[in-house]
C-alpha cells in the first residue's frame, strides 16, 4: 500500500485559513493528508507546535501566513518566516530532513494555490517517506 | 476542579457532509474518548431544532464544553457560542471542528474523509477541555466617525452619518475634494454631467456643522479597537490636533492603470494616444484634438487595457465599456463626419440603462471590433507622416479572423481601476487584509461587502473593487447605517482574547516587548515584568510565541489548548473502522 | 499582410439598398438557421461581417452572397432586427458593380433617377429607329388572315440586331464573369485549385442553373421556387428563341394552335406573366421577408418584364386576328420595352445572376473541395 503522510498544517485566521475556506466553498479537490489548525495569526506559531507535531507522528508541518506586507497584525508573518528558517537550520541537527517544513503565504482569495500547495507538499512528504523520528522518541525515553 | 463533560454534535450540513463524511462512523469513533459525555449527529446543527439540543442537553447532562463539527467557524461559531450563553455556560468553552469546507468539499475518498473528520473532532474534543471561562468586555462607542478620503463614497457616506446628527472627521489626502468622480466630463449611461453632480455634493460637505475636514491631509496611525479609536493628525501650521471616533469608513478609491508598461501601445511615445482619463479631461475643456490641435479624423477606443489580462490585472473594470461607449456618443455629436473605431475583447453592458446605451451607441455608425487578450494585444504603431493617418492599429479581428489595421489619429486607451497607491499604507494603519490584486477584503464576499474583519472598519467604494458612481454610493451609505446603528446602540461587547502575562514567571527579558506591533506590551521598571495593555492588544499571539519562559498567556489561544489540539489530531487512535 | 479597414465601405453599400449596417451584433442565429449553412460556408455572418467591418478586398473576393436565395429564414430569426437577407441581396447588388469593371452597373443601382433615363433614352431610340428604317405599315393580310409582321420588321433584320445587342452584352458579361473568377478564386491565395476540379465540379453548377436544386432546400418556399424556375426557364428559352431562331419564331402564317411555335410561345409567356405577377403582388403585400423590402432594380426589372410578355401575347392576338397597325404599335412598344431591359440587365444589373450564381457554386465548390485536399494532405503529414 502507498504510504499516506499526516501532515499538520497551521493557518493563520485572516488570510490562510479563509483561503483554505475559500478552496472549500469553491469546492476545489486536494489530498485529505493535511489537518489545518487554526492560529490569529502566523506569528503565533510557536517552534514547539512544529516540534509537538513531529513528536506525534507527523510526517510533515506546512505553515501558511498572509503574503508579506499583507499581515493582518503589520508583522507576523515575518516573524514567522524567521522562526521557520531558525527551525530549519534545527530540524537539520535534529536529524528531521528540513523539507518536512514549509512555509508558504496563502492569501484569502489564494483558494487555488492554498489546494495547489496542499497536493505540492502531500507529495513531497510522501516522496520523502515516514518521519521516524516518533519512534527515536519512543525509543530513547 | 470539576469534572469535565464534553457534548460532542457532527453536522450532516443536508447532505454537504454527509455525502463525504460517514457522520455515523465520526460519532462512534469519538463518543468513547475520555471525558465526552454526549455525541451526537444531527441533520443541521445551525438550525433552531439543533441549537436546541445543545441547549437542552447542557442542561440535561450538564454540559461544560461543547464541540461542533460542522463549517467553518468562520461562518457559525458565533451562532453556537449564543447557544451556549443561552445555555448558560461561557460562550468560550466552546470549539468547533471545519469538516465541511475543509473536508467534505474538498476530498473525494469518503474513507480518507471520514478519518481526516475523526482526527479534527478528537483534536477540538482535546483543545476544549483546556478552554476557559473569558468574560466579555463591553465598550462605549464613541459617536464620532472617522473618514478618509473625500471621494464621492467618502463624501456620500460622511454626508449620511452628519446629517444623523453624528461626528465626522473627514480626511482628504489632496487639496480638493470629489476624487475621480470630479475629473469626469460625463457620466453614464444618461449623460449626466458629472461636475454638477458632484459640485453641489462638495459644497454640502464643507457647508455641514457635523463634519470637519482635513485636507491636505493624511492619516499616519489609528490606536484603539472599535468604538474607541483614536489619532493624532500633523496641522499644516505645525499643531497636532487628536481624534477621537468609534467607527472608521476607509474610501481610499482608485488610480487608473498606467498604460506605459504594456510596449504594444506605446503609450508616451505616440503622442496621441491618451487614457481614458485624459480624454474625459480633453472633453471637459470641450474640443477633441489631437497633439497638433487639429481635429481628428479617424478616433479608435481600445477596451480592456489592463483588465482581464493575466499580465496586468485579471480582473474586469466594469466602467470602461460603458465610458467607452459614453465617449463614443461625445465623439459622434461633436465629429459627425469622423470614424469612429471600438475594439474591444467583450462588450460588458449590465445593468440599468447600459445594453440600451450599447445599442443605442451602435446605430451610430460606429465600428465595432473585437480583438483577443489571448491571441496578441492590439498593435499601435506610428505611419512617420507617410500618410494622411498618423496611426494604424494592427491586430487580428475576432469575428472575422482576419488580419485588420485600422487607422487612426487619436486613440484612446480604457485603462484598468487600480486600487490607489496609498491604500497598502491605509491597510495597515486600520487594520484591513487585502486581496492578491491590492483591493480590501470584505468581511464576506456574499453577506457583508461593507463590513471588514476587523470590527467598527467598513469599506466603501472602489477601495474594496471596481465600481461606478452609483454602487460607491449604495455601498458608502450602508456603511453609514451600519455605523449609524452602533453608535444608536451605544455599547459593544467585544471578546477578550488578548494576552496576559504571568508576572511570577515574566524573566523581564522584554522580547515580547519588541515584537508587539501594537506597542500594547510595556515593561514596568519597577516590578521588572512586562505588561500589557489589554485595550490596544489585538490578540494576534506573536508574544505568547516568543516568550522564553512560558510567562504570557495568548488567550484562547494558549500552548496548552494548541498543544493538546495537535495531540489530538495526531492520536494513534483515529481510524476508520469499515463496518 | 494586414487589410486596412475602410470606414467608407459602409456608406457605399447604403447606396445599394440596405437600410442600416450597425443592428448586427453577431450572435450567429442567422448562420444557425440558413439551410444553406456549411461547414465552410458560413453566410450570411461571414460576409455581413465583412461589410460591417469596411473589408473592401475580402467582400470582394467573397462569392458567399450568391448562395443565398433569400428565403428569409435568417431575416425571421434574427433577434436585433438587423435583416440578414436584405444586407445578402444588397451585397449581391454590391459584387455586380464590383465585377463590373465599365462602372455602369454601380450607376444603374445607386441611383434610380440614372436608370430611367437610360431607359428612357433607350426605349425612345428603339421608337426613333423603327421610324426611321421601319418597313412598310401594310394593311394587307396574309391568306390565312394573319398581319404581314415581316414585312414591318423583318425577321432576318431584327434578329441581326439581336445579335449585335448580343454580341456586346456578352462581351460585357464574359469581362464581368472573368473578372469575378480573378476576384474570388485569383486573389484567394488560401487556396491552390488543382486543374482537375474545373472537371469535376462543374456538373454541379450545371445542374443548379437548370433546376436551382439548392433553392428547393430552403424551406416553406416551394410556392417561391416555382414562380422564380419558371420565369427563368421562359427566360432562357426566349433568349435562345429570338436569338437563334427568331425566323422560325416571328412568322406571318398562323400555324395551328398545338403546332410548336406557338406551344413554346404560351409557355414562355405563361412563366413570364406567372413569375411576375408573383413577384409583384407580393412586393405590392409584403408578406414575406423577401418581398418586404424592393430596390427600385426589382421594381423596374419586373415592371419591364411584364410589359414585355404582356405586349409579345398582344401582338400573337392582333396578328392572328389580322389588326395590322395595333400589331405593328406594338410591336414596337414590345422592343422598346424589351432593348431597355435586356441592355440594363443582362450585363450590368439583376439579370446578371443568371451568370453569377451558377458562377459561385461552381466556384465554393471548387474551393471547398480544394481545401478538404489541403487538409487530408496535412493530415497525412503529421501522421
Amino acid at each position: 500500500m502507498d504510504f499516506e503522510p499526516t501532515i499538520v498544517s497551521f493557518l493563520c485566521n485572516w488570510c490562510s485559513y479563509t483561503g483554505a475556506d475559500l478552496a472549500g466553498t469553491s469546492r476545489m479537490k486536494y489530498s485529505p493528508n493535511i489537518r489545518i489548525i487554526r492560529v490569529m495569526c502566523s506569528g503565533r506559531i510557536d517552534p514547539t507546535f512544529v516540534l509537538e507535531a513531529f513528536k506525534n507522528g507527523a510526517d510533515g508541518v506546512l505553515l501558511c501566513g498572509c503574503h508579506p506586507g499583507d499581515c493582518h497584525y503589520q508583522s507576523g508573518n515575518y516573524k514567522c518566516l524567521r522562526r521557520y528558517n531558525m527551525l530549519k537550520k534545527y530540524f537539520v541537527q535534529l536529524g528531521i530532513r528540513p523539507e518536512r517544513i514549509r512555509l508558504d503565504w496563502i492569501s484569502a482569495s489564494e483558494g487555488k494555490q492554498f489546494a495547489n500547495l496542499a497536493d505540492s507538499f502531500t507529495e513531497t512528504i510522501r516522496h520523502l517517506g515516514p518521519c521516524k523520528i516518533k519512534n527515536v522518541i519512543e525509543t530513547y525515553t | 476542579m470539576e469534572e469535565i463533560k464534553i457534548g460532542v454534535y457532527v453536522c450532516w450540513c443536508g447532505t454537504n457532509i454527509a455525502k463525504m463524511v460517514d457522520v455515523d462512523q465520526v460519532v462512534d469513533q469519538i463518543k468513547f474518548l475520555p471525558d465526552v459525555a454526549v455525541a451526537r449527529n444531527y441533520k443541521y446543527m445551525c438550525s433552531d431544532p439543533g441549537q436546541d439540543m445543545i441547549i437542552r442537553d447542557i442542561k440535561q447532562h450538564h454540559l461544560n464544553r461543547v464541540v461542533v463539527a460542522a463549517c467553518s467557524p468562520r461562518i457559525h461559531e458565533l451562532t453556537f457560542r449564543k447557544a451556549l450563553a443561552k445555555a448558560g455556560l461561557n460562550p468560550m468553552m466552546f470549539q468547533m471542528a471545519n469538516i465541511r469546507e475543509q473536508v467534505a468539499w474538498v476530498h473525494t475518498d469518503r474513507e480518507k474523509a471520514t478519518k481526516k473528520a475523526v482526527s479534527l473532532v478528537h483534536a477540538a474534543i482535546n483543545r476544549v477541555k483546556w478552554h476557559e471561562s473569558l468574560d466579555k468586555r463591553t465598550i462605549e462607542v464613541n459617536p464620532a466617525t472617522l473618514v478618509i478620503g473625500g471621494g464621492v463614497a467618502g463624501m456620500s457616506a460622511a454626508l449620511e452619518i452628519a446629517n444623523a446628527g453624528k461626528q465626522v472627521y473627514l480626511v482628504e489626502k489632496s487639496k480638493k475634494l470629489g476624487g475621480y468622480a470630479a475629473q469626469l466630463d460625463l457620466t453614464f449611461p444618461h449623460f449626466y454631467s458629472a461636475r454638477q453632480l458632484i459640485k453641489p455634493m462638495i459644497r454640502h460637505v464643507e457647508d455641514h456643522k457635523n463634519i470637519r475636514i482635513f485636507k491636505p491631509m493624511q492619516i499616519n496611525q489609528i490606536f484603539g479597537y472599535m468604538g474607541n479609536f483614536q489619532s493624532t493628525l500633523q496641522l499644516a501650521n505645525g499643531d497636532e490636533t487628536k481624534l477621537k471616533f468609534g467607527n472608521i469608513i476607509v474610501a481610499t478609491g482608485l488610480q487608473p492603470f498606467d498604460p506605459s508598461e504594456i510596449t504594444s501601445y506605446n503609450y508616451g511615445k505616440l503622442p496621441d494616444v491618451v487614457t481614458s482619463l485624459e480624454f474625459e479631461k480633453m472633453l471637459a475643456k470641450g474640443r477633441i484634438e489631437t497633439c497638433e490641435g487639429k481635429e481628428p479624423k479617424n478616433v479608435a477606443i481600445i477596451h480592456c487595457v489592463g483588465s482581464r489580462n493575466a499580465n496586468y490585472h485579471e480582473y474586469c473594470s466594469r466602467t470602461c465599456c460603458m465610458t467607452a461607449l459614453k465617449f463614443a456618443n461625445q465623439i459622434r455629436s461633436a465629429l459627425p463626419e469622423s470614424n469612429i473605431f471600438d475594439l474591444y475583447a467583450d462588450m460588458r453592458s449590465f445593468g440599468k440603462g447600459c445594453e440600451e446605451l450599447y445599442t443605442q451607441t451602435s446605430r451610430k455608425n460606429v465600428i465595432f471590433l473585437r480583438f483577443d487578450q489571448q491571441n496578441g494585444l492590439p498593435e499601435i504603431r506610428s505611419t512617420n507622416g507617410e500618410e494622411a493617418v498618423s496611426m494604424l492599429i494592427e491586430f487580428t479581428e475576432q469575428f472575422s479572423k482576419e488580419q485588420v489595421e485600422v487607422p487612426a489619429d487619436l486613440v484612446i486607451l480604457m485603462v484598468a481601476m487600480e486600487s490607489h497607491a496609498d491604500a497598502k499604507d491605509i491597510s495597515h494603519i486600520a487594520g484591513i487584509s487585502m486581496c492578491g490584486n491590492s483591493f480590501f477584503i470584505e468581511k464576506h464576499p456574499k453577506l457583508d461587502p461593507v463590513a471588514t474583519t476587523s470590527d467598527g472598519v467598513f469599506i466603501v467604494g472602489t477601495c474594496q473593487a471596481p465600481k461606478d458612481i452609483p454602487d460607491s454610493i449604495s455601498q458608502a451609505k450602508a456603511a453609514a447605517a451600519r455605523v449609524l446603528a452602533t453608535i444608536h446602540v451605544g455599547t459593544i461587547e467585544v471578546d477578550v482574547i488578548t494576552a496576559t502575562v504571568n508576572e511570577d514567571i515574566c524573566c523581564g527579558c522584554q522580547t515580547c516587548v519588541s515584537v508587539c506591533p501594537y506597542k500594547a506590551i510595556s515593561f514596568n521598571k519597577e516590578k521588572g515584568v512586562s505588561e500589557v495593555n489589554e485595550i490596544l492588544c489585538k490578540g494576534c499571539g506573536t508574544c505568547g510565541s516568543t516568550c522564553p519562559t512560558g510567562a504570557i498567556r495568548s488567550r484562547h489561544f494558549t500552548d496548552q489548548q494548541i498543544l493538546s489540539q495537535i495531540q489530538g489530531l495526531l492520536s494513534p487512535d483515529n481510524k476508520f473502522e469499515k463496518m | 499582410m494586414s487589410q486596412r479597414i475602410n470606414p467608407e465601405l459602409k456608406k457605399e453599400l447604403l447606396k445599394f439598398g440596405a437600410k442600416d449596417w450597425n443592428d448586427c451584433y453577431h450572435c450567429g442565429n442567422c448562420t444557425a438557421t440558413c439551410q444553406l449553412t456549411e461547414r465552410e460556408i458560413l453566410f450570411p455572418r461571414k460576409a455581413i461581417r465583412q461589410a460591417q467591418m469596411g473589408l473592401t478586398e475580402s467582400l470582394a473576393s467573397n462569392a458567399d452572397p450568391w448562395l443565398c436565395y433569400y428565403c428569409g429564414d435568417c431575416s425571421d430569426t434574427c433577434p436585433r432586427d438587423a435583416n440578414p437577407g436584405e444586407i445578402m441581396m444588397t451585397l449581391r447588388r454590391y459584387l455586380t458593380s464590383v465585377y463590373d469593371w465599365t462602372g455602369f452597373s454601380g450607376m444603374l443601382y445607386k441611383s434610380a433617377k440614372a436608370h430611367i433615363v437610360v431607359m428612357l433614352v433607350l426605349f425612345l431610340s428603339v421608337v426613333a429607329a423603327f421610324l426611321i428604317f421601319g418597313g412598310p405599315m401594310i394593311t394587307e393580310l396574309t391568306s390565312d388572315g394573319g398581319v404581314r409582321l415581316n414585312t414591318f420588321a423583318p425577321a432576318e433584320i431584327i434578329a441581326g440586331i439581336d445579335h449585335i445587342v448580343l454580341l456586346t452584352l456578352s462581351f460585357f458579361l464574359l469581362t464581368n464573369m472573368i473578372n469575378m473568377y480573378y476576384k474570388v478564386v485569383l486573389k484567394d491565395k488560401t487556396v491552390h485549385i488543382p486543374w482537375y476540379l474545373y472537371f469535376t465540379e462543374i456538373g454541379e453548377a450545371l445542374l443548379n442553373f437548370g433546376t436551382q436544386l439548392r433553392f428547393s432546400k430552403c424551406n416553406k418556399s416551394r410556392m417561391y421556387w416555382f414562380g422564380h424556375w419558371f420565369l427563368m426557364i421562359g427566360y432562357v428559352t426566349m433568349f435562345v428563341l429570338i436569338i437563334f431562331f427568331l425566323s422560325w419564331f416571328q412568322t406571318d402564317n398562323i400555324n395551328v394552335w398545338y403546332h410548336p411555335q406557338r406551344l413554346i410561345g404560351y409557355i414562355i409567356t405563361a412563366g413570364f406573366l406567372f413569375g411576375t405577377i408573383f413577384f409583384m403582388i407580393g412586393r405590392i403585400r409584403k408578406k414575406k421577408q423577401i418581398f418586404k423590402h424592393s430596390h427600385h432594380s426589382d421594381w423596374i426589372f419586373v415592371v419591364l418584364l411584364f410589359l414585355v410578355a404582356f405586349s409579345g401575347i398582344l401582338i400573337h392576338i392582333f396578328r392572328i386576328n389580322g389588326l395590322p397597325f395595333a400589331t405593328y404599335y406594338t410591336y414596337v412598344a414590345h422592343l422598346a420595352f424589351e432593348i431597355p431591359m435586356v441592355v440594363t440587365f443582362v450585363a450590368f444589373s439583376k439579370w446578371s445572376h443568371l451568370a453569377y450564381r451558377p458562377l459561385a457554386i461552381y466556384f465554393s465548390n471548387m474551393k471547398k473541395k480544394t481545401r478538404e485536399l489541403q487538409l487530408k494532405s496535412k493530415l497525412s503529414v503529421s501522421y
